[in-house]
């Protein structure tokens, strides 16, 4: 299929989405049902912009991006420095693979009454959960990748006499950043996540935390647009870091 | 050798935990010695609470399975069969998926309330996302012979679907399944925790605040348990379905 | 012609040892000063013996090439000179010393190219990764890498990574890197053996340039018996289950070689037709 097609048929795409958006403000015009449970795109676009332009909404929505982005940085260069000790040394997967296995199928969210019992309803807690659970990604995905290298580049760094660091930093960590930014995203994926849930639970200042508000208030307007918001923040971020993928990973097969 | 050294890690930090919380006597409302979590759990068990609050998340997860596995069943044969659908319905796809279900919970509460439906209807939304996409991949990717024999067999599309498109897909859907799955426990307990009054995940929410450390541990644990069983145990029905075969083409 | 049919066996040359000085009049050299040297090496995989009663003598700026069917120990024996592998039994010496670990001055050419490169380097960074190994002050890099690439015809690829580079090309890059190690030693795991027949062609003749240029001793492992005497000073047969050394055989064909004119020599086929037979024989 030519790019000239395949163009055409994305454009498509976009005019099926408008459609749907249509039919949403058929029904929420025309459906009978009450615009406190399902108001028209119209409403939602209206309390998004005004909100952005003077109200709450960028306010809060800064706070999240700022809660979601310091955790995961946090949560990803902690990630990958101990994810580097683990996976290097033979011993140390010996000892803390199993127990890293065993804590893997639990939910992230079910460490945060645990994380509340020790630091309360604060914003300091949901810092740390967030962090507790975007490292996990990260960490595991560090030391599949520093493990699993190729085993002539093992063979050449002997021949070439390169020091533990020296293998570490120059051949172990490169051959693990396909694995350690896919970990990386998907940390960024839990990442959002968690910072919603912690501003819920804690009623830290915060998109979570405003959309709860505004839907027990039943003000529908701002709570769809509040969702849009968490939508979009989570698009953009994934596509932000795609494209940083793609760019670094020029040298991959992949 | 392997497992010795794996189990010792652990065994090590459940002792010092042990030996230092009763060595110092410190009471705590945040942490408890793992004899004291480990009676908490038993009187969890006898009491019914552990069991009932199991259900009830297990029930939620199943349902939200069905319903969104279900529904991305049907989407997913779609979009495979019918290439133009699927190209079409792109860029929706592309603008609801980033949407994380726990944004959805006051939307979700607005519509139903407290309760199962609100936490079901969150579960089918997170559900429905694996099983669409790894259910378009096994469609898209089935053997085209596989489909020239339909058409030469001239089945009906109904049959052809039945017959021949769902069975050849099988493995990779239920791979989709066992991922969604996961999804949708994680889902329920979060919901639990987050602001929904049932469940394993509301049951540790209820320790953790009214201080009850070994309650809470104790349900962590359990959780955990969970939700390594209900992996195990898919993996194991993936295992006796579909065999080696089905395991080669699932990847 | 110098003496080759004296020197042909190398128990021979082992018992003409106290004639030195008379064999060296006939021009022939003897294995007194060896780089490299196997004693009595032999080693198991496990219950499987694949080297026995290895003795291997290599003079410095010799080229060697070792020829054999699979499972007779070749690469095994380049892995000991590398310091990759210790022996069973027996010793492999390097400049005298026996081998426990990897020198400086040995380079190891392996065969699977494309994972023997840094795929997130780019081909300047790959030949930098010798010279951050050696030490090498980052402001004298870049010169060294500039003239090895041009050295071995990738001087306009810098920039490029491994997956934008062909099979020759990679292969080349690997040279590059090998000799940024400033290497006494070279030693080449079938390194053509994946290539075209014409690549494999021009890499051999820019490998005996760049050799004969530097004056590197040359450890060299091939199934292409026609290869091995198109490179070699010397030609080491070997017969499989376990690997021993069959024979050697003295390449007496004149230097610089050429494509054409060296295959068509009447002592190249001679050759080829000996080895040949020899080595089938010992495979049945």
């Amino acid at each position: 299929m030519s790019g000239l097609e395949r163009s055409l048929w994305y454009l498509g795409s976009i005019a099926v989405t408008a459609l749907l958006v249509g039919l949403w403000q058929f029904v929420a015009d025309h459906g009978g049902i009450p615009p406190v449970f399902l108001p028209g795109p119209d409403k939602a676009w209206d309390a998004l912009m005004s909100g952005l332009a003077s109200g709450p909404i960028a306010k809060v929505t800064l706070a999240t991006l700022r809660r979601m982005i310091y955790g995961w940085v946090l949560a990803s260069l902690a990630g990958v420095a101990l994810g580097a000790l683990i996976g290097s040394s033979r011993q140390a997967r010996d000892y803390l693979g199993p127990t890293l296995e065993m804590i893997r199928p639990v939910p992230v969210s079910a460490f945060m009454p645990i994380v509340i019992a020790f630091l309360g309803l604060s914003g300091d807690m949901v810092l740390v959960v967030i962090a507790l659970g975007a490292i996990w990604p990260v960490l595991l995905a560090t030391v599949h990748g520093v493990s699993a290298v190729e085993p002539r580049l093992v063979e050449l760094s002997r021949m070439l006499k390169l020091g533990r660091l020296a293998m570490l930093w120059k051949i172990a960590l490169p051959n693990a950043q396909p694995d350690i930014l896919a970990g990386a995203r998907l940390g960024l994926t839990v990442s959002l996540v968690l910072t919603v849930v912690g501003e819920m639970l804690t009623s830290q200042n915060g998109l979570g935390y405003y959309v709860l508000l505004e839907g027990r208030a039943f003000h529908s307007a701002n709570l769809f647009a509040g969702v849009i918001l968490l939508g979009a923040i989570g698009l953009v971020s994934n596509l932000a870091l795609q494209a940083a993928e793609a760019r670094l990973l020029r040298w991959s097969r992949r | 050798m392997k497992t010795l050294k794996g189990a010792l890690f652990p065994v090590v930090v459940l002792l010092l935990w042990e030996i230092g919380m009763r060595a110092s006597g410190i009471q705590s409302d945040s942490l408890a010695p793992p004899s004291q979590i480990a009676v908490a759990f038993y009187e969890a068990l006898f009491d019914g609470t552990v069991l009932d609050r199991t259900a009830q998340t297990l029930f939620v997860v199943i349902c939200g399975l069905g319903i969104g596995g279900g529904l991305a069943l049907v989407f997913s044969v779609l979009m495979g069969l019918v290439p133009a659908f699927a190209r079409l319905m792109q860029f929706s796809i592309e603008v609801l998926r980033p949407v994380p279900p726990v944004a959805l919970i006051p939307v979700a509460m607005l519509i139903f309330g407290f309760g199962f439906p609100m936490e079901i209807t969150l579960c089918a939304f997170a559900c429905f996302w694996p099983v669409a996409i790894y259910g378009h991949a096994a469609i898209a990717n089935i053997e085209p012979q596989l489909l020239d024999v339909s058409r030469v067999l001239r089945l009906s599309p109904v049959a052809r679907v039945f017959k021949i498109v769902l069975p050849a897909a099988l493995p990779r859907y239920f791979v989709g399944f066992r991922l969604s799955a996961a999804v949708s426990l994680i889902i329920a307990v979060t919901v639990e925790i987050t602001i929904n009054p049932l469940g394993v995940g509301f049951e540790l929410m209820k320790a953790s605040q009214s201080l009850h450390p070994d309650r809470m541990f104790a349900m962590l644990l359990w959780i955990g348990v969970i939700g390594g069983g209900l992996n195990w145990a898919l993996l194991f029905a993936q295992r006796r379905l579909f065999g080696r075969a089905g395991l080669a083409a699932a990847r | 012609m110098r003496g080759e049919a004296i020197c042909r066996d190398h128990v021979s040359a082992r018992l003409l040892a106290p004639f030195a000085p008379l064999v060296l009049m006939t021009g022939a050299a003897v294995a007194a000063e060896a780089l490299i040297e196997f004693r009595q090496v032999s080693h198991r995989f496990g219950a499987r013996p694949v080297l026995s009663d290895i003795n291997l003598a290599v003079r410095p700026s010799e080229f060697v090439c070792m020829v054999g069917p699979s499972g007779c120990g070749k690469t095994t024996m380049l892995r000991m000179v590398a310091g990759l592998l210790r022996p069973e039994h027996g010793s492999v010496f390097y400049s005298g010393a026996p081998v426990t670990e990897p020198a400086h001055a040995v380079a190891f050419m392996f065969q699977d190219y494309s994972k023997a490169l840094l795929p997130w380097r780019n081909a300047a960074g790959n030949v930098a990764l010798a010279l951050e190994a050696s030490g090498v002050p980052r402001a004298a890099r870049q010169p060294r890498i500039a003239t090895l690439l041009e050295k071995v015809g990738l001087g306009g690829h810098a920039e490029q990574f491994p997956i934008q580079l062909s099979g020759g090309m990679q292969q080349r890059l690997q040279i590059a890197r090998c000799l940024a190690q400033e290497p006494a030693v070279l030693l080449m795991d079938e390194p053509f053996g994946a290539l075209d027949a014409m690549t494999r062609q021009s890499l051999q003749d820019e490998l005996l340039r760049i050799i004969q240029a530097s004056r590197t001793t040359a450890l060299f492992v091939t199934h292409d018996l026609e290869e091995a005497i198109y490179l070699g000073d010397r030609v080491v047969a070997l017969h499989p289950n376990p690997g021993r050394i069959a024979q050697i055989f003295e390449v007496t064909l004149p230097r610089p070689r050429n494509q054409l004119e060296t295959r068509e020599d009447p002592e190249f086929i001679r050759l080829r037709h000996e080895i040949f037979h020899f080595i089938s024989a010992g495979a049945a």
